[in-house]
């Protein structure tokens, strides 16, 4: 037999879900090791500086006083994040959907996406800056605004890309269907929905860091709570440590929720070329 | 199926094409037979009009005694293309169970997947094949419904030469067992005349049908058969066709 398979046995299940595809972590100590040295010699010499320059504490406090900001209060952080998190999170999922949902209408309808896809960039182009002040009026201090604000800066790259990707199947699958006189809902779900998965993740890479952003200027516009309102209230007082500290925390909420998309991108896709190692 | 005066034109920048002028073409039941041409002869747009995937702007079109969407609604007909198409995130038994879900029907793809060869390979997900065995793939998942007419365009055309051997003698061996009426497109000339019982000729620009050369060899065949003098002479035949049919071009 000339065709031999080129790689290991695939998992046994077959259906159109996803397949969950555990594989061994395959990074080198070296890899992991060689940012923490990185990272450390950084903070380091920074403590350093701070401290020989005399450099005041409100311009530059040193990793030591902001690591004292964050353990002193956690609970402040702690509570402010996982405000910020229900809102960005909260927002994240109704732009997905309601993109989503707008997004198959308009990929199977040329006449629907002319119709939409104008005021759907209008969306995308509005300051949310300049809007949020109206959401406040329309829907109090709550956390509706903040969830609507990151839902706006989301929904956008979540349409286009659901469109893209609803589109972009296979030539010969699709003809090979409708040479069965294969429905549209058949179609849909056996061909189109699974072909636009690598774009919706795509979309959700760019969307979560942006619903994040969406929820913290929100809440630094009102003031309410959150970590937005958290660095008002430390700029405020001159709190460069919390400020410090705000940041550690936004840009590790930031990470994390990226490493949750890319995991699950990772089991969800790995029958994709870019997950096969090509 | 029956293809009666088809005409095909589409527009394009550089005016309008002619992809295929006033074609006509029988295939019975159980019948092989293969088009042969050059590039954009309109073979393909002939066979994608059979299958329904274009209407044709002229002629009529008769697939088991109705209209080509008729044969689709009736599951009737199997379609193997250059590139499989497979469903990438379906292992091979799903992406050949496809068909049974489209249409509702049931089949033993267990058996078939043994009759194509990859009953090893049914876990498989076609990202970890080679060509050859996806278009095996490709093959069974054409057949699951138990189709009337198979309509096969350049199946073997994007392998390497050894696969292709090794497929076009499987598929000798798989029809001389079915009988299924099969159009098959190719521009490999020996190709066509080992597997068909008829090659129809086509030239280009516009497409028309030049030839329709009996294939009178015995089977069941064997490749052994390509070195015979009435190989030689059929394949002489279509060739001189394909050639005369460039020269009036000119």
């Amino acid at each position: 037999m000339v065709d031999t398979p080129v790689r290991a046995p695939a998992p046994a299940d077959m259906s159109d879900l996803p397949v969950l595809n555990v594989r061994p972590p395959r990074q080198p100590l070296i890899a992991v090791a060689l940012p923490v040295i990185v990272v450390v010699a950084i903070l380091a010499g920074w403590e350093a500086w701070v401290r020989i320059a005399h450099v005041q504490r409100y311009l530059l406090p040193p990793p030591t006083a902001i690591a004292q900001a964050l353990a002193g209060d956690p609970m402040r952080f702690i509570e402010a994040a996982a405000v910020s998190l229900g809102a960005a999170l909260g927002g994240l999922l109704i732009a997905t959907m309601g993109a989503f949902s707008l997004g198959v209408l308009m990929a199977h309808s040329r006449a629907l996406e002319r119709a939409l896809y104008p005021p759907a960039l209008l969306l995308k182009v509005m300051p949310i800056v300049a809007v949020y002040p109206l959401f406040l009026i329309w829907f109090g201090f709550g956390i509706w605004p903040r969830v609507l604000i990151a839902a706006l800066i989301t929904f956008f790259p979540v349409l286009v890309n659901t469109v893209i990707g609803l589109r972009s199947v296979d030539p010969q699958a699709h003809d090979f269907l409708r040479a069965l006189h294969a429905s549209r809902s058949q179609v849909f779900w056996r061909l189109r929905l699974p072909s636009s998965l690598p774009y919706l993740f795509a979309a959700l890479r760019i969307s979560v860091p942006l619903s994040l952003i969406g929820a913290v200027v929100a809440e630094f516009l009102s003031g309410a709570s959150g970590m937005g309102q958290l660095i008002l209230v430390a700029n405020g007082d001159f709190d460069t440590p919390a400020l410090f500290g705000a940041v550690i925390v936004l840009a590790a909420l930031g990470v994390s929720l990226t490493v949750g998309i890319s995991y699950l991108e990772r089991r969800v896709l790995d029958w994709h070329e870019s997950y096969r190692g090509v | 199926m029956e293809v009666r005066d088809l005409s095909h034109r589409y527009p394009s920048s550089a005016g309008e094409v002619v992809a295929l002028e006033r074609a006509s073409l029988r295939v019975g039941a159980g019948e092989f037979v293969s088009i042969v041409g050059p590039s954009g002869c309109g073979k393909t747009t002939l066979l994608r009009a059979v299958a329904g995937l274009i209407a044709a702007t002229g002629g009529e079109v008769r697939v088991l005694g109705g209209a080509p969407e008729d044969a689709q609604r009736a599951h009737a007909l199997g379609l193997v293309t250059q590139e499989p198409g497979l469903l990438a995130w379906r292992s091979v038994e799903a992406n050949v169970r496809l068909p049974l879900e489209i249409t509702g029907t049931s089949a033993d793809v267990d058996a078939l997947l043994e009759r194509v060869g990859i009953a090893a390979f049914a876990r498989y997900r076609p990202g970890q094949l080679s060509g050859g065995m996806r278009q095996r793939v490709a093959l069974a998942r054409a057949l699951a419904h138990g189709p009337r007419l198979l309509l096969m365009d350049e199946p073997f055309g994007a392998l390497d030469e050894l696969s292709r051997e090794e497929l076009r003698l499987e598929l000798l061996a798989l029809w001389e067992r079915e009988r299924i009426a099969v159009l098959f497109v190719t521009h490999a000339i020996h190709e066509a005349v080992l597997l068909s019982d008829r090659v129809v000729v086509m030239s280009g620009s516009p497409g028309r049908i030049v030839a329709d050369v009996a294939i009178d060899l015995p089977r069941p065949r064997s490749e052994a058969l390509e070195s015979t003098p009435r190989f030689v002479a059929l394949t002489g035949e279509v060739r001189a066709a394909l050639r005369d049919a460039s020269r009036g071009l000119r």
